[in-house]
């Protein structure tokens, strides 16, 4: 069956923002199926309303909507371009439930738009739990005993039959939020009446409990002729209990039996057949008794998912591309399998390797929250390794995770403790750390049997580790010069990294990486290509493996001992000895986490493109399967590898690249550009003494001193003593952190010496050979971004972004607007200036990242950063000039005169607002007031005529709704006090009810703002906090009393994010909020393309 | 090896290591360590690139004559269960792998594979980049190979192989099959399996099974619906068979060439259009043969579990498990009556069933005057998917006198024979 033909016009929805849950997986898969279906010749109309994606590139479809992903926004849209079909299978759980918003409500009918993928009543089965047991039912498929509850009174009956512990998993919530385990009655009641809460549908799933058991995911595809495919089978390390997306998960699965194995796989195809996913991808998921392999189902997304993300990474098969085809009518054996180039898409790939995936945290900013693994997902990114071993395999996850680890220990962390008995509770609890404390339990004569009673892993996996730890120890206390040839290869085979080995025989990674060159330990670089070596291959597609007997790619150098004339090897082994022509490699930025997500990757992205029509041969390296730029398609070849010197060394030998480009990744490849440098890597772009001159405060501060460019009184110190000194120099407020530190990590504002004495209490452990910098704090500046590029002549400037909230948010946590909306020209003027003479004095090649603070009209430089920024996707999208691509060909060597951009002093003619996505929601018990500290995962764009409009969209598109009536709960700090009367008097005349407690209500009343006085939660019932639970407070204004307060504040802001009340914390974000529903009310709200903006 | 690898070793799961040393015809050689029994093998090179399946590959007799390279690096993950063995004992000389499990971890494992291995007299090689290996091996084809605990020299080793029969004209056959006819049915089916496959049907056809190094998994296929077999040796006269009075008689998969299975290719001459016949692999050779086919040597052999083959009658793809490296000349049995019909000379009409979508080879025919139809991949998978377990029904309607019996929509037979509770 060929394409439709009936069909041309289809609309993509994409994911939105970054959330926990629900990462740039999407941006690939949604990429992918742009670029797809526009080769099939369809007009693709894309919504998303996140920027900092490829797939919302303007030349990425035919109309870019950068829109909230709401039902109403997305209707508008369909009324204007006039769809045929809407495909929503590759946005992630938000596409789903607004592509199931507009059918339920028969806007797709009243409009002749066609699901494609995957209809309603599929879409229902898969994700309604009743209907989906009553599926599994038909087919005899066990699911766990289960019950639906709709009161806390129908869990506790349901309970009564078959007893605790129990799963509560509220329906059709976003990445199982509001899930959790109970295993008495209190925690019953408390997780059951939070989940009606969060369920649309109201409704919580009662279910036997079966922690402890395997699990196992199978990624499956199938066509509409009903052809079904496996494409990966992966196994959870942790057992059920952690969500897999908190797991380390292992592809292929490990520990099945081939009946086993196929009694999951047919189990599988008839889940999809049954719940009628007509095409594309979906994931089942498994749970098995390792005591008498009982199997029962745990659920299924009959939509492309985060797994499909990495089993597409992990096989080498484009889940996301060919479910696009098969939507439009493809069926899999009319599709080629895209690495091959030969073989048909229509199978199963065979890998010969083993692939680790690792979750990465962010704990250490939410602090207070509970960080014990469970059913409700909390990691941030993940990472990807490819091995021939899991041994390997975990080896280089763990140092993939850029959280300070060389692998699995043994790199000079320290123990969570020196005694056996100190690890009991350490194993038991699930937690980001586990995997390490089950290395250091091994060291402390834990055995594996003990650790799998305690944690519930599979011996298995144990036992590898077991195996590495008893490497590693055996090892330790060697010298490096008594390391030889076969000691560094058994090293190298159980994934020890250059900097273990360095560790364990106290010596540094330099000298153990020389020592094994030397020794001629090499590795080799093998190629994924979905079929285990049976045909031949196309894509570059490459790992790093110690089986050395042959590399596949770089330099060849076969060493298979021959002694016949026949043994040579085949023409394409080292393919990738190249036209000749100048090579790069772009390194990537590793794992999304909280202060470097997508945003990185877009620029790396970007910097792939232009360099190939720049004519280079592009090479990228990165770990993180979520993304773009590991998509084999981005670059000319890719490198599925850490980032860490070791690794990218290693390529670097067998590529001799003309240029490594280490400035748009962010903090990843930057803190590599001097070691790189220094190893006679040729950097392209800003060299890394730009870099540091940049970064290092004392030679920064000498390079503004001698341009006349005013910065905050600053100092450091190393000690207490020392920072009360400086403190008493600059003068209170501070900002005060570490040295090198990426988004704002330990980042504080200290208000006197009391809060200073404690900082410096806990800075010590973030940054222990480092100082802390105390910077004088700019209370109620604006805060100003500025992107430029320059090219060592010319200065272009991408952008310049006003900040809504003021100084001392973190940029990342802040609003911005393009163009500056409150600036003066003559303001502007200066920033321009700054920036001209800063471009070119540190010497930058490339993107420029300048932070003002403006107050009381002199403009201030808080910190320059000579690298792509958090901002340049947005930038690039509100302005029209992809940035990144233009720094890409500046450090290629182009001028920025030659470049025909529009000129950078231009007016836009409206306005574009960037809004960050807080995460606050799956930190329990975190604050969620905004501070120097960044929080967020990701972000949304909002473009309209105005700023207020524009705000509105962000907001919208975040919180999927705006209040319209009800009660605004207002109470702001003593500070704020003063200017909350005319942002209350908005809402009021909007139509709000204002409540306030004490002194709030006072001010209020005094400004002759109608108000309801409330208690206060100290106060006595009925307080405020009840009206939050009763759904009464729409939006509340709270800024914090006084600082790290844990009042009535904190309380009330966290009882917002839990009931999904909007609210502020800024007066900032207050007034903004004000202006913003005005206008969605006055005008409605417009949508616009990109293509549609002014030029 | 140094004496600090080795004390590295020490403490891990596999603490001794014994060097070995695998050579190829073409005087490749790669250094390993043994994991198996002592000993010298010589066999032809051969891989597989099941990821799991492992016992099933070391114990099915097609692999007779042969060095098995297994392309999943790690081996022997969940041990071995007595119960998976497709023959009482294995027939192929040996096996490479890249890293073999000393530790393994499975409710069903009764014991590591290495002691498998050691108890079986199988003389095993790890710790060879076996990806290197398959890329030779596909470049080159098959070649004779050794793998050797004793002899270390890779010049001596390497005489030895170019000495060693080869593979081809060589009768492996009746080197598996049985000694004697014996009866199998659904009161052989092991316990072991039983929580993951439905109770077979009752006895319903009488089937001659010619056993030319027959899989276990054949025999449990066609026990669950409904076949009671007498198994007999590769060689057994038609007119034995047909004085029985079979409701059909199955012809089994098997190692070799089939040039050198004269004596089976004969019977079916005589057994076709007489009886109902069903043939695998081997057997689907045997039968090709016997309509004069030609057969042809593949550019890159079938060896894995995922290779997509279409029946050409439903138009549905199956994931097939396969393991040959010669196929049928579909032309060869006839000229061309209709679109992918032929018209042979002795037999009648014959139609090409099945073919393979990665390389459009013929994969499965049917007879369409007389009732007799054959695959070339592996129905009962084993190790593999079962998206084929349905030609085992196939038969049954054969056996029927069912004209559509190869009809069968496998999107909606999955499940059929499994059992989840």
């Amino acid at each position: 069956m060929p394409k439709r033909t009936d069909i041309s016009t289809i609309l993509v929805i994409g994911s939105g923002p970054i959330v926990i849950g629900q990462a740039c997986e999407f941006d690939y898969s949604g990429a992918q199926a742009c670029k797809v279906l526009r080769e099939e010749g369809y007009r693709i109309v894309l919504v998303n309303s996140n920027p900092a994606t490829i797939m919302t590139d303007p030349d990425l479809a035919d109309r870019t909507y950068v829109e909230p992903i709401t039902a109403p926004t997305v209707e508008k849209i369909i009324q204007r371009e006039r769809p045929d079909a809407l495909l929503a299978t590759l946005g992630g759980q938000t596409a789903l439930n607004v592509a199931v918003e507009l059918a339920e409500s028969g806007a797709l009918e009243r409009h002749g738009v066609e699901m494609i993928g995957c209809d309603l009543a599929a879409i229902r089965r898969g994700e309604d739990r009743k209907l989906f047991n009553e599926c599994m039912a038909e087919l005899g498929i066990e699911t766990a005993r289960s019950g639906y509850a709709y009161s806390v009174d129908d869990a506790l009956h349901i309970v009564e039959e078959i007893g605790y512990p129990v799963v509560l998993r509220p329906s059709f919530t976003l990445g199982g939020a509001g899930s959790g385990i109970a295993r008495d009655e209190g925690e019953l009641v408390r997780i059951v009446s939070q989940g009606l809460e969060l369920s649309p549908a109201g409704e919580v799933l009662v279910e036997e409990s079966i922690e402890g058991w395997k699990e196992f995911e199978m990624e499956v595809v199938r066509d509409k002729a009903g052809n079904g495919i496996i494409v990966c089978s992966i196994e959870n390390l942790d057992p059920m209990g952690v969500h897999t997306g908190d797991s380390i998960t292992v592809a292929p699965a490990q520990t099945l039996s081939d009946v086993e194995y196929q009694r999951m796989r047919v189990a599988s195809l008839s889940v999809l057949e049954k719940v009628g996913v007509e095409t594309g991808g979906s994931n089942v998921q498994f749970a098995v008794n390792p005591r008498d392999g009982r199997m029962v189902i745990i659920e299924m997304n009959p939509r492309v998912s985060r797994s499909s993300a990495l089993a597409s990474k992990a096989t080498g098969f484009p889940i996301a591309k060919v479910a696009a085809r098969l939507a439009v009518g493809f069926t899999l054996p009319e599709i080629t399998n895209d690495v091959t180039g030969t073989t048909s898409a229509c199978f199963e790939p065979s890998i010969d390797y083993c692939v680790v995936k690792a979750p990465r945290f962010a704990f250490e900013k939410f602090k207070d929250s509970d960080d014990t693994l469970s059913t409700r997902m909390k990691a941030v990114g993940e990472v990807m390794a490819i091995g021939r071993t899991f041994e390997e395999a975990l080896g280089k996850a763990l140092r993939s995770l850029e959280n300070g680890r060389a692998g699995l220990g043994v790199d000079g962390h320290a123990r969570a403790s020196e005694t056996k008995a100190g690890y009991e509770a350490l194993l038991e609890r699930p937690t980001c750390d586990r995997i390490v404390y089950i290395g250091c339990a091994l060291r402390c004569g834990w055995t594996a049997a003990e650790i799998h009673e305690k944690t519930g892993i599979d011996r298995f996996f144990l036992d590898r580790m077991a195996d590495i730890v008893a490497v590693q120890e055996a090892l330790r206390g060697s010298r490096i010069d008594e390391v030889d040839a076969d000691a560094f290869r058994v090293a190298k085979r159980y994934g020890l990294s250059d900097a273990q080995i360095a560790y364990l025989t106290n010596s540094t990674e330099i000298v153990a990486r020389t020592r094994r060159k030397a020794l001629g330990v090499l590795p080799a670089f093998k190629t994924v290509d979905t079929c285990a070596a049976e045909f031949t291959s196309s894509t570059a597609y490459h790992y790093k493996t110690y089986d050395s007997a042959e590399n596949e790619s770089g330099e060849r150098f076969p060493r298979l001992v021959s002694e016949g004339r026949d043994a040579r090897m085949s023409p394409e082994s080292g393919s990738s000895s190249s036209s000749g022509g100048k090579k790069a490699i772009i390194l990537g930025a590793g794992p999304n986490r909280i202060g470097q997500g997508i945003e990185f990757d877009y620029c790396c992205v970007h910097a792939c493109y232009a360099l190939r029509e720049a004519g280079y041969e592009t090479i990228m390296v990165n770990c993180n399967p979520e993304t773009v730029s590991t998509d084999y398609d981005t670059a000319d070849k890719l490198y599925f590898e850490p980032l860490t010197y070791e690794d990218v060394m290693d390529i670097i030998d067998v590529e001799h690249p003309d240029g490594v480009v280490a400035t748009l990744g962010g903090q990843t490849p930057l803190k590599l550009a001097r070691a790189l440098e220094e190893a006679g890597v040729p950097l392209m772009g800003t060299g890394a003494d730009a870099i540091d001159l940049a970064e290092d405060r004392d030679r920064f501060a000498a390079v503004l001193d001698g341009l006349g460019i005013t910065y905050p009184a600053a100092g450091d110190a190393s000690t207490l003593e020392e920072a009360v000194k400086t403190a008493a120099r600059i003068g209170f407020p501070l900002l005060v952190r570490p040295s090198y530190v990426l988004g704002g990590r330990g980042m504080a504002i200290v208000y006197d010496a009391a809060q200073l004495r404690r900082y410096m209490g806990e800075a010590a452990k973030i940054s222990p050979d480092h100082p802390v910098y105390l910077d004088k704090f700019l209370e109620s500046a604006v805060e100003v971004d500025l992107d430029c590029i320059c090219d060592g002549d010319d200065v272009y400037i991408g952008g310049i972004l006003e900040h809504i909230e003021e100084a001392g948010i973190h940029s990342g946590d802040s609003a911005c607007c393009i163009p500056p909306f409150s600036l003066s020209d003559a303001l502007v003027d200066e920033l321009r200036d700054i920036a001209w003479r800063l471009a070119l004095s540190l010497g930058v090649q490339g993107l420029l990242n300048i932070q003002f603070a403006i107050k009381d009209q002199v403009v201030y430089v808080i910190e320059a950063n000579p690298r792509a920024s958090r901002t340049v996707p947005f930038v690039s999208k509100a302005t029209g000039v992809p940035l990144a691509k233009v720094a890409a060909r500046v450090m290629a060597g182009e001028r920025l005169a030659d470049m025909s951009l529009p000129s950078d002093c231009r007016e836009l003619g409206y306005c574009a607002v960037k809004e960050a996505v807080m995460p606050f929601g799956r930190f329990p018990g975190s604050d969620v007031v905004l501070g120097p500290e960044m929080k967020s995962t990701g972000e949304v764009m909002g473009v309209a005529p105005t700023f207020p409009a524009a705000y509105a969209k962000t907001q919208i598109a975040i919180a999927y709704d705006l209040p319209s009536s009800g009660d605004v709960f207002v109470s702001v700090a003593d500070r704020d006090k003063r200017y909350i009367a005319s942002i209350a008097r908005d809402f009021s005349r909007l139509g709000f009810g204002i409540v306030s407690t004490g002194g709030t209500a006072k001010t209020l009343a005094a400004s002759g703002v109608p108000c309801r006085k409330v208690n206060k939660v100290s106060e006595g019932h009925p307080n405020v906090a009840d009206m939050i639970a009763d759904g009464q407070v729409k939006l509340m204004i709270n800024t914090p009393f006084g600082h790290g307060s844990r009042g009535d504040g904190y309380h009330l802001r966290l009882a917002a994010v839990r009931h999904g009340v909007t609210y502020a914390t800024t007066m900032a974000a207050a007034q903004a909020l004000a202006a913003a529903m005005e206008v969605a009310r006055e005008d409605g709200l417009g949508v616009i393309a990109l293509q549609d903006l002014p030029a | 090896m140094s004496a600090l690898s080795d004390r590295m070793l020490a403490g891990t799961s596999k603490p001794r290591r014994r060097p070995a040393l695998l050579v190829l015809e073409d005087g490749t050689a790669f250094q390993g360590t043994a994991c198996g029994a002592a000993g010298e093998a010589f066999g032809e090179i051969c891989f597989n690139t099941s990821l799991e399946g492992y016992f099933e590959v070391i114990t099915d007799p097609s692999y007779a004559g042969q060095i098995v390279t297994m392309t999943y690096p790690q081996i022997g993950n969940y041990g071995v269960n007595p119960d998976d063995a497709q023959a009482a004992h294995p027939a192929l000389r040996g096996l490479v792998v890249r890293d073999m499990c000393t530790a393994p971890s499975n409710w069903r494992s009764e014991m590591s594979l290495p002691d498998y291995l050691k108890a079986e007299g199988v003389v095993a090689i790890e710790d060879i980049d076996t990806r290197a290996l398959v890329r030779h091996v596909r470049e080159h084809g098959a070649m004779r190979a050794a793998i050797s605990t004793d002899d270390a020299d890779v010049t001596s080793l390497l005489a030895k192989v170019r000495t060693s029969a080869p593979l081809v004209g060589a009768n492996l056959v009746e080197t598996v099959s049985c000694a004697k006819p014996h009866a199998f049915g659904a009161a052989d089916l092991t316990e072991g399996k039983a929580f993951a496959f439905a109770p077979p049907f009752g006895p319903r056809y009488r089937v001659v099974v010619y056993d030319c190094g027959v899989k276990r998994s054949i025999l449990e296929g066609l026990a669950r619906v409904g076949c009671e077999m007498l198994v007999v040796p590769w060689d057994t006269p038609a007119e034995d068979v047909l004085a029985n009075n079979p409701d059909g008689v199955f012809l089994s998969n098997g190692p070799g060439d089939p040039d050198a299975v004269v004596r089976t290719y004969e019977q079916v001459e005589k057994l076709l259009g007489h009886v109902p016949v069903f043939g695998i692999c081997m057997g689907h050779q045997m039968i090709c043969k016997a309509a004069g086919a030609r057969m042809e040597k593949l550019k890159f052999g079938h060896h894995g579990g995922n290779q997509p083959v279409v029946n050409l009658r439903t138009g549905r793809i199956e994931i097939t498990a396969q393991n040959h490296g010669f196929n049928v000349v579909f032309p060869s049995l006839g000229r061309e009556v209709a679109q992918n019909v032929v018209e042979n000379d002795r037999f009648g009409r014959i139609q090409l069933t099945h073919v393979n979508l990665n390389d459009d080879t013929a994969e499965g025919i049917a007879f369409l005057d007389i009732p007799a139809f054959s695959v070339q991949y592996h129905p009962e998978a084993n190790p593999g998917p079962t998206d084929s377990h349905y030609l085992f029904e196939a038969f049954a309607l054969l056996m029927d006198g069912r004209a559509d019996y190869l009809d069968i929509d496998i999107a909606q037979n999955h499940l059929k024979g499994w059992k989840f509770q």
